[in-house]
């Protein structure tokens, strides 16, 4: 029997991180690069951001299938059952970061198609570096285990709520302006609203990685931008 | 390995030569006397005893060794293979895998000091997807360490204040026996070439964008003077001051651009000397002193005595930093106003951007890479002109921006001068925070084509605008002694 088929439990576990790891690396350049495509109007970057989804996909079905394996079989208690648990809701967010960056990249093929509004992708570019950072924060916290790292995260989300909310105003006072860049405004909306959901995703991965280190859930409320004018 | 040499090799044949001795003793002598006889036999167990821990001990160092390590040696006496790889300034790692399939099964079995700092590692080894997640950077290893491929890869660090770029080349490292496969990755910092390529084609794209716009009216002017107004007096010396002027504006922005550009060029280069920022605040205020005269407007300063409380960074830098806040706020301020700068030691970073006091909002307009401990000297600027809207203040530090509205004014900027502090303040690793507190009248001007909103009394509602500069301190300075209020009190007129 070939010896290494057979791992130990703690293998198993070292694994299981590795790979979301691995997944968060592949998330956020996913990210960087649906921004990048938008930024350059590069379609061959977003074309290759939409296949490279797939991968994403398959890393969190693979990621589920050896965390319900594990817990089927090794029946993990304690700090190892929260491991793998918040590797499998990790695994989750991951992958809806990656169908918005998807999203991203798809939105980018059509409006490079309208005139270039080096204003409003400037504006997006901005705002994507702010949500890869905190990815990437997010990232650096759960591989160290860094509890500090994660609550700054979490509770620094409102800055991208105030990108968003600027751009908003941005794209209605542009749309205002003239009517004929509504459908490509309408797109930079929606990207921006997802890059405000992947900074979402990423506090709630800093929730995670808090409730896999400690256990407890954050009591206190998330500070929130409530001030949401029409 | 053909230069290990354990040190009990020699003893071995001794304690055979031992053992062998006590057996011929025992067989050559005819006549067998008890104490011959236990004298022999204590030998031979002596020497077998010898022997066997002598065998062990090689045997333990020899499975000690860990099979992976390489071991060249340049010279005999020269320093050893790893120690030339550590002193190296490119950043060099060697990396190690079993299995395609098996992710923790790569680790990092050695890294120098430029990977160990590139990589933010603790130890020498390591998990390799714990150091390094770029899905490209790992596919490289993955064709290296099974598919004996070398390749270059361009990759750049990003997250952190500054960009940088790197190309890393990956090749696969020959061993022999064992499943284990080595590849080695040897990086190189491409950041310079890469910037001074953008740098160029932005220095080209804003220079020619905004000299477009001063050059046409300067060469309409010099049409209507060879044309219809060459005789007239007095439009010839109206349309040269306005062409004078065109051709200031033009000389600033030349000035300006150049020094943001010789800025951005050394941003991924953190200032080594110390500087003194209430010092540079005094400069400041000296060489700003007669325009604020001229505009009715106060200084009042904030500030512990000079030369007590250094920050790492450049002189010459922070005065721009303070000079061109400073200008800003007087440009701003309404007259009989005052603008209050203060300078405030071991203050920590505001967590998040909510609105701070009341109805100011708060916008951190750059953050530096987070350590969550540093302490920073802060210096504020506040001025109590009309205020800046909320929805405008991501913008704030980008070129050529200016809020709405106050594109029509009389103010002499460049649009640089907020772009030129941010990046001076990200070269110093530091962070830059905007607070503002906007009238009511202006925020229901929206939709409609809004007029200067200076005009409005903006006494009843306290508005301002407060830019603050964080730069980092080498260490905390504790307990403080309060600093003398330096008010320049005889600048203060009444409008």
């Amino acid at each position: 029997m070939n010896p290494h088929t057979v791992k130990t439990y703690g293998e198993e576990l070292d694994q299981l991180s590795a790979e979301v790891i691995l997944m968060g690396g592949l998330a956020e350049a996913q990210v960087a690069d649906a921004v990048e495509a938008v930024a350059r109007r590069d379609v061959a970057l977003a074309q290759s951001v939409i296949q490279r989804d797939q991968r994403l996909d398959e890393l969190e079905k693979d990621i589920e299938r050896k965390a319900i394996r594990l817990i089927a079989l090794r029946q993990p208690m304690a700090s190892d059952l929260r491991k793998t648990v918040s590797a499998m809701k990790i695994a989750t967010s991951l992958e809806r970061t990656g169908d918005l960056a998807k999203n991203i990249a798809k939105r980018s093929l059509v409006i490079s198609e309208s005139e270039p509004m080096s204003g409003l992708t400037r504006s997006i570019e901005r705002m994507g570096k702010l949500v890869s950072s905190r990815l990437r924060d997010v990232l650096d916290a759960y591989k160290g285990s860094k509890l500090d790292i994660a609550q700054a995260v979490w509770s620094s989300d409102t800055e991208v709520d105030e990108h968003y909310n600027a751009m908003f105003r941005e794209l209605l006072t542009y749309m205002m302006g003239d009517p004929r860049t509504i459908s490509a405004c309408t797109h930079v909306l929606f990207m921006a609203k997802n890059l405000e959901r992947i900074g979402d995703h990423a506090t709630n991965m800093a929730e995670h990685i808090h409730y896999e280190v400690t256990g407890e859930d954050y009591m206190n409320e998330r500070p929130k931008l409530t001030t949401m004018e029409p | 390995m053909p230069d290990y040499k354990p040190p009990a090799k020699h003893y071995v044949p001794l304690g055979a030569i031992l053992a062998f001795a006590g057996l011929i003793i025992m067989a050559a002598i005819p006549d067998f006397q008890p104490y011959t006889a236990w004298a022999s036999l204590i030998l031979v167990a002596y020497g077998l005893i010898s022997c066997y821990s002598r065998l062990q001990t090689y045997l333990e160092v020899q499975a000690a060794k860990p099979a992976q390590e390489i071991r060249v040696k340049v010279q005999p006496e020269g320093p050893s293979f790893q120690e030339v790889l550590r002193a190296m300034p490119d950043p060099v790692l060697v990396v190690s895998g079993l299995e395609p399939d098996d992710i923790a099964g790569r680790w990092v079995v050695f890294a120098n000091k430029a990977a160990m700092k590139l990589f933010r590692m603790e130890r020498e080894g390591g998990l390799l997807v714990s150091y390094i997640r770029n899905p490209e950077l790992l596919e490289a290893v993955d064709e290296a360490l099974f598919g004996n491929v070398s390749r270059s890869t361009l990759f750049d660090e990003t997250g952190g204040a500054q960009d940088r770029f790197w190309q890393s080349w990956t090749s696969p490292l020959p061993v022999e026996g064992t499943g284990k496969r080595l590849a080695l990755m040897v990086m190189r910092d491409e950041t310079d070439v890469r910037r001074i390529e953008r740098m160029r084609a932005d220095f080209l794209a804003n220079a020619s964008h905004e000299l477009r716009t001063p050059l046409a009216s300067l060469s309409g002017f010099i049409d209507t003077l060879r044309g219809h107004a060459k005789d007239d007096e007095g439009a010839r010396d109206k349309f040269l001051s306005i062409m004078a002027a065109q051709a200031d504006r033009m000389g600033r922005l030349i000035n300006d651009l150049l020094s943001l550009s010789r800025i951005e060029m050394n941003e991924h280069v953190p200032p080594t000397g110390e500087a003194d920022i209430p010092l540079a605040v005094k400069d400041v205020v000296d060489s700003l002193t007669i325009l604020a005269q001229e505009k009715g407007v106060a200084i009042s300063v904030t500030a512990p005595k000079p030369g007590l409380f250094p920050v790492i960074g450049d002189r010459d830098q922070i005065l721009q930093v303070v000079q061109n806040l400073t200008d800003n706020a007087l440009k701003y301020a309404p007259e009989g106003s005052v603008v209050e700068i203060e300078v405030l030691l071991d203050q920590a970073l505001p967590q998040a951007s909510a609105p701070a006091e009341g109805q100011a909002s708060r916008l951190m307009l750059l953050r530096p890479d987070r350590q969550l401990n540093d302490v920073y000297t802060v210096v504020r600027v506040r001025d109590h002109g009309p205020g800046i809207r909320r929805e405008f203040l991501p913008r704030l530090a980008e070129r050529f921006y200016r809020v709405e509205g106050q594109k029509s004014g009389n103010k002499l900027g460049t649009g640089l001068g907020l772009a030129i502090v941010k990046h001076i303040i990200s070269r110093h690793r530091g962070g830059l925070v905007v607070e503002s507190v906007a009238s009511e009248a202006q925020a229901s001007a929206e939709g409609q084509k809004s007029e200067r909103v200076a005009s409005l009394p903006v006494n009843e509602i306290r508005t301002f605008t407060a830019f603050s500069a964080y730069f980092p301190q080498k260490s905390v300075y504790g307990q403080i002694p309060v600093g003398p209020r330096l008010l320049n009190d005889d600048l203060k007129h009444t409008g």
